[in-house]
């Protein structure tokens, strides 16, 4: 059966450390994402957004609470999987502030290299990189390394890498921090149209509030709650 | 397929080529090294192999020349050749001499024989220019090494030789050129005391016998005999220490080689930990620079498994590459060396399995920071 949920949290809390060093984070989350939805994340620096994208990208684990990612219960109170990575791998897409492509990976082997790793057929992978370089434009850019290209473009690899594996759910972190006002309404536009077409969730943090009007919803981080506007 | 270590390799080709030739060099040492120790060895039976004798009969309870002073009468080869089992026998004796050469000395060892025997441990093989020795005094034949020319005229003792004979590639176990005497001479030069000696010993009444000792009788033995045999049946008759050329070869290697290949084993382990530790370090740091990439690799969910592969094939690969500079770099100053340096590809194909392994150790420390990476560290807070 599938359904309209691709994030489902409920009752999750986090936090780091003990005795003088504790700092509580994230208290009694609960809420649930749509596919298709874009996101918009925002709260201010050291509110923990980077710490319940981490948590829902399962990189970083809860202290208690459930996660579901699509029909899949992931978490309660425990890891239910021993092999985070892997979901990461299949299901998830992630994008982040720098483009952290592999500096010593040409474009092409950059995009083609999870896709690898998931076993997917090299012919397969190539096709589809070169299908998403011919989105974004630089289609004329494969065999080049990521040193040669620009900011921009390289941050458009870095998109095309997180579509690489048909992701449910792409978690966006400050993807937009590092560019120009332009070209950071084309990257946003660019995610609602992949939420639609692609029908995956996406969650963005963005400390800029002109790039709300193209979000579906925002969620903010308020006294270590989870709230919703709009 | 990409291959990570391949191309990261590519990326920082120049550095990664310039640490395997520094280790290259090491691992070319330790060929140099184990070069030594078999060109040693290739040595030390150089005489065993030309004299090609069944048995040695040396003084009772010693080991014989190759590891300790013999002394042994010239006239038992008589005795032995009455011995139904003895095909042939011959006197010869041994003797560490300095050969003046302008105002250099040369350390030789010098073996007499008899010319008119039937046993020669001048091997014609060797013969390089000249002949044998045809009279029974003031001849010499020299090995090339000690780079006389024939016709020169030696200094040995109270007596100038000419130079009749030069041979190639004969030694001693010691690694020091070889010149062959007649008997007499030979004799002459290490038993005879000087004039003086004699006439006060003539004097007391003491008359030298030691002129005709020798250092060892070498025989044949016929083949329908049993060697073992033999040999037992002539210990129990001659009250002498008698081996076989097995057993020669035994005293050498424990007597002659065994300290040098302990100290030669030692500086190879020693060389090749260090070896070990300059590519584990080189790994490390090269895994060090390449954190903020794991980091997101492990982030991003590929499998440490791949990500472990590219460290370790990265270490093997500057093994490997190491390795074969280092035999390029052994070959190309082996023959520079003063002594005998005889590379083999077995001892080559050792030191492959050796450095294979200990590469597989050195990519350790550069796994266990793959392993224990935060996938977080590189996106920060
Ligand atoms: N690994 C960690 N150990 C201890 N404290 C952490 C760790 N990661 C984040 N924090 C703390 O959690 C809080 C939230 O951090 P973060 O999620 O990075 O904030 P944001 O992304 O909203 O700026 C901060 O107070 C930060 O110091
Ligand atoms: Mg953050």
């Amino acid at each position: 059966m599938s359904t309209k949920q691709a994030i489902k949290v409920e009752n999750v809390n986090k936090s780091f450390g003990k005795g003088d060093a504790f700092v509580d984070v994230i208290k009694d989350a609960s809420f649930t994402i749509n596919k298709g939805e874009l996101v918009a994340l925002i709260a201010p620096s050291g509110a923990g957004k980077t710490t319940l994208l981490m948590m829902l990208g399962c990189v970083n684990e809860p202290n208690s609470g459930s996660m579901w990612l699509g029909d899949e219960q992931v978490y309660e109170n425990k890891w239910l999987t021993k092999e985070t990575r892997k979901i990461r791998r299949q299901k998830i897409g992630f994008i982040f502030q720098a483009h952290y492509l592999i500096p010593f990976l040409n474009i092409i082997d950059n995009l083609t290299l999870l896709p690898q790793a998931n076993e997917v057929k090299d012919k397969d992978s190539k096709a589809k990189a070169r299908e998403l370089l011919k989105y974004f434009g630089i289609a004329e850019k494969e065999e080049a390394m990521p040193s040669q290209l620009s900011g921009g473009q390289n941050q458009r690899v870095a998109i095309a890498r997180a579509l690489m594996n048909d992701p449910e759910i792409i978690l966006a972190d400050e993807p937009t921090a590092a560019l120009d006002m332009n070209r950071s309404i084309d990257v946003v536009k660019m995610l609602k149209k992949i939420a639609l077409e692609q029908d995956v969730a996406i969650v963005m943090v963005t400390h800029d509030d002109r790039m709300l009007e193209y979000c579906d919803r925002i969620m903010k981080i308020e006294n270590k709650k989870v709230v919703f506007e709009k | 397929m990409i291959h990570l270590a391949k191309e990261d390799i590519r990326h920082t080709l120049g550095k990664f080529i310039v640490t395997a030739m520094g280790v290259g060099m090491l691992l070319g040492i330790v060929l140099i090294m184990m070069g030594v120790y078999r060109g040693m060895i290739a040595d030390a039976e150089v005489l065993l192999e030309d004299l090609d004798v069944d048995l040695w009969i040396v003084q009772e309870n010693t080991l014989g020349p190759f590891a300790e002073a013999s002394r042994i009468h010239e006239d038992l080869q008589y005795t032995l050749k009455g011995y139904d089992a003895i095909q042939k026998s011959e006197a010869i004796t041994f003797q560490s001499i300095q050969i003046p050469k302008g105002k250099e000395q040369i350390s030789a060892l010098a073996i007499g024989y008899d010319i008119y025997g039937e046993i020669s441990p001048i091997n014609p093989k060797r013969l390089l220019a000249g002949r044998v020795i045809k009279s029974e005094h003031y001849e010499i034949v020299v090995s090339d090494k000690t780079l006389f020319k024939l016709g020169d005229k030696i200094k040995l003792g109270r007596n100038f030789y000419k130079v009749v004979g030069i041979t190639h590639g004969s030694v001693s176990s010691g690694g020091d050129p070889l010149v062959y005497l007649s008997l007499k001479d030979a004799q002459e030069l290490q038993f005879t005391y000087t004039n003086k000696r004699v006439q006060t010993d003539r004097a007391r009444g003491i008359v030298n016998r030691d002129a005709h000792l020798v250092n060892a009788i070498v025989a044949t033995v016929k083949p329908i005999y049993s060697l073992e045999n033999v040999s037992k049946e002539l210990k129990k008759w001659l009250h002498k220490s008698v081996y076989t050329r097995e057993q020669q070869k035994a005293v050498l290697t424990k007597y002659v080689i065994e300290k040098a290949s302990k100290q030669i084993g030692l500086f190879t382990v020693i060389l090749v930990s260090v070896s070990t530790i300059i590519i584990a370090l080189i790994i490390y740091t090269m895994t060090l620079e390449k954190m903020k990439e794991i980091s997101i690799m492990k982030l991003i969910g590929l499998p440490n498994a791949t990500i472990v592969k590219m460290i370790v094939e990265e270490t093997l690969l500057l093994g490997v590459l190491a390795f074969i500079f280092g035999n390029i770099f052994s070959h190309l100053i082996y023959d520079k060396f003063p002594k005998h340096v005889l590379l083999e590809s077995s001892d080559a194909l050792s030191l492959f399995v050796v450095v294979v392994i200990a590469s597989i150790f050195a990519s350790f420390i550069g796994v266990k920071k793959v392993i224990n990476a935060d996938p977080t560290a590189a996106i920060g807070g």
